[in-house]
């Protein structure tokens, strides 16, 4: 699979990318990481690592300090407007208007993505497609439960139909059957030929589904690993040491490094 | 994209619980305005009736024009049911002189102090206090309640410009407010004849202009709110900012720019006026004086010639004070004229500032209840005053302007007295400002109307330009 994706340019493309906040925090620190048509990557890492800020630049929500981020070869920070037409976003916590149903918000952000063929057949498709209970098809947002909303978030996402999608640690939060079923549909969207980069916490989901795996921390993608490089470590292991060694602010990745090897 | 924005606004402003209630307080208040406009006008245009009525029973009561106290009264306006202004505050009244300073005199608030108090809630007062209010709680949290709650972020996931958006939002919130506020409105209007107050056609376009420059004020607090969320971090904060802002635009600048003026502008009041008049007066007999005593006559001069000599000494003495009175009277009339105009237009300027007064000055103007009612009123009166004083020498030979009448009943058990004609009287006639005149004289303010609203709604767009989207 390494072998085809290489050949085919990549939909998704962090270049150089470093971004110090105005408080002099360095949230990236000349980040590079390529995701292709097919290919899930997962961004892995705890809590201020940097992944929001990966994906808030992708999205042009904020500007690289130097570096630059390109969605299908379209630079997101100097051409916004066009690069965005080529991604589709789930964040980490779906919000939608909550006085518009599901159906009502997912007709608005569709057709905001610029897709105005749709008829609600459609929208029940992708609705049912990603697990909603059809009674709360045309019940308003504000009764929904965070995995009611991340649901509607991902059928927003499948119905732009981008080539490229951004998930934000979309997972969190979700009960194991959720997070479940959401792993699965996020599978299904890549063997569709989509380009994913999703950040996660969540070392055994990042495994389960990803065709790369690129550890950050503070900043600083530390180990970037296959799938197939995966394989045989211990993931328990791996976990808590990766975890301990972000809590308890180590910075200094090696063991980490040496354990993923 | 900018339709799909426009009407997502449209859609979320009239689906919220924050629309239902506050559209049903506005329509139950704005109906309300009308119904106690149009009783208030009914009661005035009584009450004028009857002082007309009045009046002319006292003519036709008496037999004598000489004894006759004509009184004139001002007509209410009828757009006055819509805006106040400054109907209530003025006196209506004027008792008739063939000459010297006319008053006016018997304020509606006068006779009804209770609603001084309490003031009337007419239309003027929903839109500038209620409505600009309403625009605040609508559009405080526009942009960061967006933000806070995530929506933003999913928009703007999609190729869309800032732009645009901002632009969607604020049309789209305006036009679906303002529709929902016209419907009130129609009803309102629709009411008024069946309640009894017609309009002629004029007046419609100038109930129509009042309403419209009413929602342009609307719109700028909607877009000042907008944009004063599109700069503080949190609802709360922009909230509380939205609401400092209007209790100065319209509570305190209003207010304050009349007092600054009056310290600006020093202008004496009505008592030293006529104290200093009163003061030149007593000064002017004592310089008589000795022109009184110093009264003689050629030796041998019959008695009878003695006495019309002195009468005509006197009413020589007597007219040459009045002519310097009246000199003095007219000079330091038109001074104090000039000195409180000054005044007024400095107050006037400085609470330009607040779109509240603008908005005020627009509305009474375009009703006819500015402060120029009463200007006009004076006018009108002034320029009667010349025809009552014909009409009164031709009838009594004396220009009824006052001072010691002579008057000789000659009893004839014979013959009846004649009793007086009311109709003989000239009328009275109030001289409206024209259509022409009252949107020319509001221009000024309904462009700085329009003004604020470009400021504004820049502002808002230029704000939400900078905005961090995260
Ligand atoms: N607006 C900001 N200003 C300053 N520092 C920020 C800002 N946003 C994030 N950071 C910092 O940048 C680092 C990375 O944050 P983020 O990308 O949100 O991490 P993650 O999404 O991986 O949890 C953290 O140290 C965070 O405190
Ligand atoms: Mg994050």
């Amino acid at each position: 699979m390494q072998n085809e994706t290489i050949k085919q340019a990549p939909l998704l493309e962090a270049r150089n990318l470093t971004k110090v906040y105005e408080d002099g925090v360095k949230a990236l620190d000349n980040l590079q990481l390529t995701v292709h048509p097919g290919e899930i990557f997962a961004m892995l890492g705890g809590n201020g690592a940097g992944k929001t800020t990966t994906i808030n630049i992708f999205l042009d929500f904020i500007q690289p300090t130097s570096g630059n981020a390109f969605i299908n070869g379209i630079d997101a920070n100097s051409d916004p407007l066009e690069a965005k037409k080529n991604v589709a976003f789930v964040s980490e916590n779906v919000q939608l208007y909550p006085n518009f149903t599901a159906m009502q918000n997912v007709d608005f952000f569709v057709r905001l993505g610029g897709k105005s063929q749709y008829k609600r057949s459609d929208y029940e498709d992708a609705l049912v497609r990603v697990g909603l209970q059809r009674e709360a098809f045309d019940k308003k947002l504000k009764d929904f439960s965070k995995g009611m909303r991340q649901k509607c978030g991902i059928a927003i996402a499948i119905l732009k139909d981008a080539p490229a999608i951004l998930l934000d640690e979309p997972t969190s939060g979700l009960d194991p059957k959720a997070g479940k079923e959401f792993t699965r549909l996020v599978g299904d969207l890549r063997d569709e030929g989509k380009a994913i980069l999703m950040s996660t916490h969540d070392i055994f989901r990042a495994k389960e589904i990803s065709d790369h795996v690129g550890i950050l921390n503070a900043g600083v993608l530390v180990a970037r690993k296959t799938n197939a490089e995966l394989k045989g470590v211990n993931l328990e292991e791996l976990y808590v040491e990766y975890m301990a060694g972000y809590m308890e602010e180590v910075g200094e990745p090696s063991a980490l490094i040496n354990n993923l090897s | 994209m900018f339709k799909l924005i426009f009407i997502k606004e449209l859609k979320e402003i009239i689906q919220s619980s924050r629309f239902t209630i506050s559209f049903a307080v506005c329509s139950v208040l704005i109906i309300l305005s009308f119904f106690m406009g149009a009783q208030n006008f009914l009661a005035s245009k009584a009450q004028y009736e009857a002082a007309v009525q009045e009046n002319r029973n006292q003519i036709a009561a008496n037999t004598e024009w000489t004894m006759v106290e004509h009184t004139i009264s001002l007509p209410p306006q009828p757009l006055s049911t819509i805006v106040n202004g400054i109907s209530n505050d003025i006196g209506r009244n004027i008792e008739m002189r063939g000459r010297g300073e006319l008053r006016a005199n018997n304020t509606r608030f006068n006779d009804e102090p209770i609603f001084a108090i309490f003031r009337f809630m007419d239309l003027e007062f929903i839109f500038g206090i209620v409505l600009s209010l309403f625009a605040i709680i609508f559009a405080y949290d526009a942009i960061n309640g967006e933000k806070v709650s995530g929506t933003l972020k999913l928009c703007f996931a999609n190729s869309v410009s800032r732009a645009t958006f901002i632009g969607g939002k604020l049309a789209g919130s305006f036009v679906g407010l303002s529709v929902a506020l016209l419907i009130p409105f129609l009803i309102g209007c629709a009411l008024l004849p069946i309640l009894g107050i017609q309009l002629s056609s004029d007046e419609w376009v100038r109930l129509a202009l009042i309403i419209l420059s009413g929602l342009a004020y609307f719109g700028l607090f909607l877009a000042l709110a907008m944009g004063i969320s599109a700069m503080a971090s949190r609802p709360s904060n922009s909230f509380l900012i939205g609401l400092v802002v209007w209790i100065f635009a319209v509570l305190i600048v209003p207010r304050a720019s009349v007092l600054i003026s009056g310290r600006l502008v020093e202008v004496p009041n009505v008592d030293e006026i006529t104290a200093q008049k009163n003061r030149y007066r007593i000064q002017l007999f004592n310089e008589d004086r000795p022109k009184m005593a110093n009264f003689s006559v050629p030796d041998g001069t019959e008695p009878s010639e003695v006495m019309s000599l002195f009468s005509s000494h006197m009413s020589e003495l007597s007219s040459t004070r009045q002519e310097k009175i009246d000199a003095f009277t007219e000079r330091i009339n038109e001074e104090y004229a000039n000195k409180r105009k000054r005044q007024e237009e400095v107050a006037l300027g400085l609470s330009r500032i607040s779109p509240t007064s603008v908005f005020t000055l627009a509305s009474t103007e375009l009703a006819g209840t500015s402060l120029r009612l009463q200007n006009r009123f004076m006018d009108s009166a002034n320029e009667y005053q010349n025809v009552y004083s014909n009409f009164m020498t031709e009838k009594t030979g004396q220009d009824g302007g006052g001072g010691f009448r002579m008057i000789m009943i000659t009893s004839d058990d014979q013959e009846e007295p004649e009793y007086l004609d009311p109709n003989e009287m000239p009328q009275f006639e109030y001289s409206r400002a024209s259509l022409g005149e009252v949107t020319e004289n509001s221009l000024i303010d309904i462009g700085l109307l329009i003004l604020f609203n470009l400021l504004f709604f820049g502002g808002a767009f230029v704000a939400f330009l900078r905005y961090d989207l995260r």
